[in-house]
């Protein structure tokens, strides 16, 4: 039976982080954290091939403290094991720290006949997990995936390539990455909440993947983050009938010059 | 001698580098590198202004070009690898990125050297937030397709040198390559958008924001979700930061909430209107004029009003 690895990060919902107009700061108190939007399809993408021919299904993740919220949620939507690392670092790793971190796990926890990952992550959208993953490990990566079939050991997949397609078959093992456009996640059944109680979550420390204090320090620094702040008019019409705001709206067109 | 090299498999997107390469080139005072895939594409670098243009033979699929373009760079001690930041680009950017050991940035809009790194600004959370980072050298830095001008051919005397690509990989075998059918016009270079967003009942009704968009010579924009969950209009017409981005001098929306990805993809527009039923909607924010209202009842107010 196959065995599929599928990775995740947990990341702040964007749309609840607010941005001060006065100095373009972030305030993310109210921000609840998530799935990644692009490894909700990456694990679907697993459990897809999991139910349609049988697989074992493990999920590994690398992130802050807060990651252990995340167990449920993962487990809930059909992987059978999930891996987590939980060190403050993770909140200074690049793509080259977080593969690093990501190939020493599933080294530890594999051998994997498939590896998934979205497309690259919500917050930072860095999208070279994957392929650096790859590389990592030796293995052929295929990336921007759209469709995806195990046949054997072979994988099969159709990548997206912004002006076409193609089809990259790989005599496997290999790393993929998956647009979200190649399924549509589930939301958990209520039956799904309850199984995932019962299955494992197994923290690695670490210390325990071998890894160089060099190979644990970002290539990449944030030296600042700012909101983007929007300089526009913010003008609302509410006259009580639409048809004196649409005329108001035409009018401020005509003025613009835009129609 | 420590250099620039850049690269990309779309020659046009090349061109693109070469601007921001010379503009590196300018404070670094290093030689300016190219790799092509094509002896005209690497005759119009070097005319360019690409100081050394290494010809890669025998490569038929762009990504098994990583592994010599990271040896090549290695070789010319690159202290600045820019590559285009197309799909394969940055698949070909991490597999170079880790045959030096090195950083990578994705997607940056800006770059400079300041104090021995490289200095880059990026968008983060879906585009709500621009990110400042500095990055050791060597690093190796994706651009986006039109964030810099194309250089124009020049009398460059740059030198090109050829070079034997590695064998590829056996374990991967590429086929089907069939290109993707655009339907209608370039919506990133459209003069005016009229865009639909999930507050649209159905498919049908389509023809209220075509009415709408006819009156004003618009082109029809949409969402993510129309496009890739509902299916409704082909997904080259989405807007957003994954999609299109505009510079359209009219953005007009109908039943659009404004979600962070979308805005990103709007905020060039000279113009942008707003009409959605929910006043707390964040694309009234984003918004020059807004009308809070049924976008079944406005939409057509509009359009009657710009035919008179």
């Amino acid at each position: 039976m196959s065995k599929i690895l599928v990775c995740y990060k947990w990341v702040l919902d964007e749309q609840d982080i607010r941005v001060n107009a006065a100095d373009a700061s972030l305030d993310s108190s109210r921000a609840k954290y998530k799935i990644s939007d692009y490894d909700k399809n990456a694990i679907e993408e697993a459990v897809l091939l999991q139910e349609g021919q049988g697989a074992t299904v493990d999920a590994v993740t690398f992130g802050g403290d807060a990651v252990k919220q995340s167990l449920k949620d993962l487990l809930s939507r059909g992987p059978d094991k999930v891996f987590y690392i939980a060190d403050p670092s993770a909140d200074k790793a690049d793509g080259y720290v977080t593969a690093g971190v990501i190939a020493a796990a599933a080294r530890k926890t594999g051998p994997y006949d498939l590896i998934i990952c979205g497309e690259g992550s919500a917050d930072s959208y860095n999208q070279q997990v994957a392929p650096r993953l790859a590389a990592n490990l030796g293995l052929p990566s295929i990336t921007y995936v759209q469709s995806l079939k195990l046949e054997g050991g072979r994988v099969v997949a159709t990548r997206k390539l912004g002006d076409c397609t193609e089809v990259v078959t790989v005599e496997g093992p290999a790393v993929v990455s998956v647009v979200p456009e190649i399924n549509k996640p589930r939301i958990p059944s209520l039956k799904q909440v309850l199984a995932a109680a019962k299955k494992p979550a197994e923290e690695i420390k670490i210390a325990d993947l071998g890894l160089s204090p060099k190979q644990l320090t970002a290539k990449t620094v944030s030296l600042t983050v700012k909101g983007f702040v929007m300089n526009r008019k913010n003008i609302l019409f509410k006259e009580p009938a639409q048809a004196d705001n649409v005329a108001k709206l035409v009018a401020a067109l005509a003025k613009e010059g835009v129609c | 001698m420590p250099g620039i090299l850049i690269f990309s498999e779309n020659n046009a997107i090349a061109l693109e580098l070469v601007t921001a390469g010379l503009g590196l080139k300018a404070t670094m005072n290093h030689s300016l590198c190219a790799v092509a895939l094509s002896e005209p594409d690497a005759a119009a670098l070097a005319a360019a202004g690409a100081d050394k243009v290494f010809l890669l033979n025998g490569q038929d699929w762009p990504e098994g070009c990583a592994q010599p373009i990271a040896e090549l760079a290695a070789r010319e001690l690159a202290a600045v690898i820019l590559i285009g930041g197309t799909a394969r680009g940055k698949d070909i950017a991490a597999k170079v990125a880790c045959g030096l050991d090195a950083g990578l940035v994705t997607e940056a809009q800006t770059i400079e050297i300041a104090e021995d790194k490289l200095q880059t600004t990026r968008l983060k959370y879906g585009g709500l937030a621009v990110a400042c980072e500095a990055t050791g050298l060597p690093a190796v830095v994706t651009i986006a397709p039109r964030t810099f001008d194309k250089a124009v051919a020049g009398d460059g005397q740059g030198q090109v040198i050829a070079l034997d690509a590695a064998a590829g990989d056996p374990r991967v075998k590429v086929s089907d390559l069939c290109p993707i059918e655009r339907h209608g016009v370039d919506i990133a270079s459209a003069a005016r958008v009229v865009c639909v967003g999930r507050g649209l009942a159905k498919q049908e009704d389509l023809a209220l924001a075509e009415d709408l968009a006819k009156a004003l010579s618009a082109e029809i924009g949409c969402t993510r979700g129309i496009a890739e969950d509902y299916h409704w209009l082909p997904v080259e017409r989405y807007i957003g930061i994954s999609g299109q981005n505009i510079k359209s001098e009219l953005y007009l929306s109908l039943g659009v909430s404004g979600q962070v990805q979308h805005v990103a993809g709007i905020r060039d527009a000279k113009v942008i209107v707003a009409v959605d039923t929910n006043e707390k909607a964040p694309i009234f924010a984003a918004a020059d004029y807004g009308i809070v209202g049924d976008l079944y009842e406005v939409a057509p107010l509009i359009t009657a009003a710009l035919k008179k």
